[in-house]
């Protein structure tokens, strides 16, 4: 009945190769990474944004809570100057210890004069992104002010990331996106989009929803690979990643076209920022974001100047106040970073800039959030 | 129940295990007990539409046997009557109705929409063709009526093939279910290679494709330049073709465990050199019903009673163009009730029925012209009879066909340069799997150990991204038929 000789050997020694070859991935026991924050490389760090200890800086719906948490702590109603942004505003490049981002730096020069500053950012956040959080957050805060940098890589981000989309379930948020055409399609969008933040997305309100969750604890606790499969999941993308970069020599010099599809939607979102922050009475400051120009720029330098002039006279009509800091971090603040190929060298990093470059945004920014305030 | 999941994995082992020990009747209980609770698991309420429906052909089909052929021909009737109408109600209805509606008042007459809700039980299409093919089948005397009730259900209800096909004829299980094969571990080997080939197509393949195709139908219309829809248009097929063909090795894996075979449903469709040879190809089952039950009757031809040969083997002269063209109409519509199904069947329709035309005019051809010119006008015809299937509306579809007959709509790319990388990543993948497959490895057989090495590292391969993406995070599309 057991005729060994009929045992397929090659399944079974393919089987257990491929559980062996998943020990030795995980063997260096890497902590836990996140695909989006790869990109950042290690000469970046992302930095929390602490103020005594209470953060003043989220990324998303994960943490929003707790920024929210703190904001009440204040006790008294404050007026609430919003920065949302990419990774520029959580990463510090030759990170040292004391360092910090612009975010607590203008929590603090803020908090003399009574507001309240707070920053939410993610990593190549689109403004997509930045409507949908905006339209979650009106109905949490007392929004007076928002501060919108924008970045010409991120107008070729679409979609709404996992940890972002539990606000197309908050009825205001999906009041306020239907008032413009590119809300009505986030929200049209998202209800066929799948979750991939929730692994059982397919089993929603079946009985297999239990039995599989059941399952899963059982097996995560019994075997440590089952547990790890999230990390294994961002390895084998960034493997991808480096591996694609490294057959096609791209890297971060390499030149970023617009992709207009998605740069109309993102500048419809844009405009539908401006919109409502026009009807909630919040002053918008739009800056277009330092860039390391000390060497050759990564845009084709034709599109990158349509847009920031597109971006600057969208932000007129709407009466909002328009800054260009491109030039504002001189060439030794900016740095390198980790290869993004396989078996590469350190690479130019375009978007994120040392400590010293976080303090002179921080005081770019002050001064003219203090001029925009100041006027009627 | 889903067959990416620890849940239907868990269960498998355990029937799997008990079939193999159990004596007949036990062993029938245990097969439909299964596949109640398989079923069961999705949505219990709707396990009574499945049980009538297949007491309801197994009870005509006893009939059938002593009455009159009059008599017979009321019993098939009424089978099909009650058969197609709860497939019309829980599949149509609402379909009918909002296009009535809207034909109304298109004429002036003002009806206020009427909100209906019904939801479609998993499977229906799929186990409603299985019980009508079984009813007509003992109708033409091409089987004999099951009396066993169970046999019966199990045919009908065998939780591998249930929800997602491939649709099966009695002839070809009932006796598998009868008569259970002796136990060999080659079963249990060729049953796990499938499910592990199935689940790297879904959860490694369809999975992971599937939000580039989200992201590029979600698109705006305006800014989708030709190249896109191209691209869309093979995506969204090498997703459906995993994604379908990952449910059938899955389906065929499970049964074979149990030393059941099913019929092959897919075999490298899209290396098909014309548009016949793709419905051999793909969905064969499903095909080869329409010939049998659907087709041939129409044209008046001897019926087949084997679920292979799909409907490209099916007698053609010009005289048979309209019943095609039915066919196939019918053929769209039971993937959906939406006129982008029905524009995906016209359209299939219309290749075949062109094909028919200039196919004479092909055969001077060397073969290797006929193969490879087939296969450059095949492909890309296939790929974009997807566009209706996944496209959002009927405008949609034809605004995207529109745009690749304009050259200017070529000058510019709408989407992230990885989508295109991918999809021409994919397409390289299936054409270098066939060509290994087919043509390489069968000329190192004599190197054991070579194709050892390589078998065992592809399966190192698969089975460590099996492991990684598995996960319920996405239905197969065919649940939705």
């Amino acid at each position: 009945m057991f005729n060994l000789k009929k045992v397929d050997w090659k399944l079974v020694l393919g089987i257990l190769n491929g559980i062996f070859l998943l020990y030795l991935v995980l063997a260096d026991d890497k902590e836990r990474r996140h695909f989006e924050e790869l990109a950042l490389g290690t000469e970046n760090t992302a930095t929390p944004g602490l103020v005594e200890g209470l953060a003043v800086h989220c990324h998303d719906l994960v943490d929003a809570d707790e920024c929210l948490t703190n904001y009440e702590r204040t006790g008294r109603p404050r007026p609430v100057l919003l920065w949302l942004g990419n990774s520029q505003l959580h990463a510090i490049n030759q990170f040292k210890p004391g360092e910090e981002t612009a975010a607590p730096e203008l929590h603090r020069r803020f908090q003399r004069h009574g507001d309240y500053f707070l920053t939410f950012s993610q990593p190549n956040a689109s403004l997509q992104e930045h409507y949908l959080l905006l339209a979650y957050l009106l109905s949490r805060l007392p929004i007076e002010t928002l501060v919108l940098p924008v970045v010409f890589d991120d107008m070729r981000e679409d979609g709404i990331r996992d940890s972002l989309i539990g606000a197309f379930r908050d009825q205001t948020t999906i009041v306020f996106l239907n008032n413009s055409t590119i809300g009505q399609i986030m929200i049209a969008n998202h209800d066929g989009q799948i979750d991939f933040s929730n692994d059982m997305a397919a089993l929603e309100d079946t009985v297999q929803e239990r039995s599989e969750k059941v399952l899963n604890s059982i097996l995560e606790e019994v075997w440590s690979i089952w547990a790890r499969r999230p990390i294994l999941r961002g390895e084998t993308f960034n493997w991808m990643y480096q591996f694609r970069n490294w057959v096609l020599g791209i890297n971060p010099s390499s030149t970023r076209k617009m992709i207009p599809g998605r740069y109309a939607k993102n500048r419809d979102a844009f405009v539908a920022i401006l919109d409502l922050a026009a009807v909630k009475k919040v002053k918008v400051l739009v800056y277009i974001v330092p860039l390391r120009n000390d060497v050759k720029v990564p845009y084709d330098t034709q599109e990158y100047s349509i847009f920031k002039s597109e971006i600057e006279q969208l932000s007129k009509n709407s009466s909002a106040h328009f800054v260009d800091f491109e030039s504002l971090v001189p060439g030794q603040l900016w740095g390198s970073k980790s290869a993004t190929t396989l078996g590469g060298e350190q690479e130019l990093d375009f978007m994120h800039f040392q400590a010293g470059g976080h303090h002179l945004l921080a005081e770019a920014l002050y001064q003219e959030l203090s001029m925009l305030r100041s006027s009627p | 129940m889903i067959f990416n999941s620890l849940t239907y994995l868990l269960l498998l082992v355990f029937v799997v295990l008990l079939y193999w020990v159990l004596q007949y009747r036990a062993r029938l209980i245990l097969i439909f007990t299964a596949s109640l609770t398989f079923y069961g698991f999705w949505r219990v309420e709707f396990l009574p539409v499945l049980l009538f429906s297949a007491f309801l052909d197994w009870s005509v089909a006893q009939q059938m046997q002593s009455r009159s052929e009059r008599h017979r021909f009321y019993l098939l009737l009424l089978s099909l009557s009650v058969n197609l109408g709860l497939l019309i109600y829980f599949k149509y209805l609402i379909f009918f109705v909002e296009n009535a509606v809207s034909f109304a008042n298109l004429l002036g007459v003002e009806i206020d929409p009427i909100a209906m809700k019904i939801i479609l039980p998993l499977g229906i299409s799929f186990y409603t063709f299985q019980t009508i093919s079984y009813t007509v089948d003992v109708y033409r005397r091409c089987i004999e009526p099951e009396r066993n009730f169970i046999l019966y259900a199990c045919y009908v209800t065998f939780f591998p093939q249930l929800v997602a096909g491939p649709v099966l004829r009695a002839a070809e299980v009932i006796h598998q279910f009868a008569n259970r094969a002796a136990f060999s571990l080659d079963h249990l080997f060729v049953g796990a290679r499938w499910i592990l080939y199935g689940l790297f197509l879904k959860v490694v393949l369809a999975d992971n494709i599937a939000p580039l195709v989200d992201t590029g139908y979600s698109m705006s219309l305006v800014t989708m330049s030709a190249l896109d829809v191209w691209t869309l248009a093979f995506l969204f097929g090498f997703q459906i073709y995993f994604d379908f063909s990952a449910y059938s090795h899955i389906a065929l894996g499970s049964a074979r465990l149990m030393g059941i075979n099913f019929p092959e449903n897919f075999n490298f469709p899209y290396l098909a050199s014309s548009p016949k040879e793709f419905w051999r190809r793909w969905h064969i089952s499903l095909s080869s019903w329409i010939r049998d039950y659907l087709y041939l009757p129409l044209v008046g031809v001897k019926v087949h009673d084997r679920s292979i040969g799909g409907l490209g083997s099916a007698t053609a002269d010009r005289r048979h163009l309209k019943p095609l063209f039915f066919s196939w109409v019918i053929m769209g519509l039971w993937h959906g009730a939406n006129w982008t199904f029905l524009i995906w069947g016209i359209f299939h329709a219309v290749v075949i029925i062109f094909y028919r035309l200039i196919e004479p005019s092909t055969y001077s051809f060397r073969g290797w012209l006929r193969w490879w010119g087939g296969l450059a006008i095949t492909l890309p015809l296939i790929m974009l009879s997807w566009v209706p299937f996944r496209a959002v509306s009927v405008e949609a579809t034809f605004l995207m066909w529109a745009k690749i007959f304009q050259p200017s709509q070529y000058t510019w790319l709408g989407m992230r340069e990885n989508t295109y990388l991918i999809a021409t990543l994919v397409l390289l993948g299936v054409f270098s799997t066939y060509a290994v497959r087919e043509k390489i490895l069968p000329k190192f057989q004599n190197l054991k150990l070579v194709v050892s090495v390589v078998d065992i590292i592809i399966i190192s391969v698969i089975t460590a991204l099996v492991i990684i993406f598995l996960r319920p995070i996405n239905q197969f599309i065919y649940f939705q038929f």
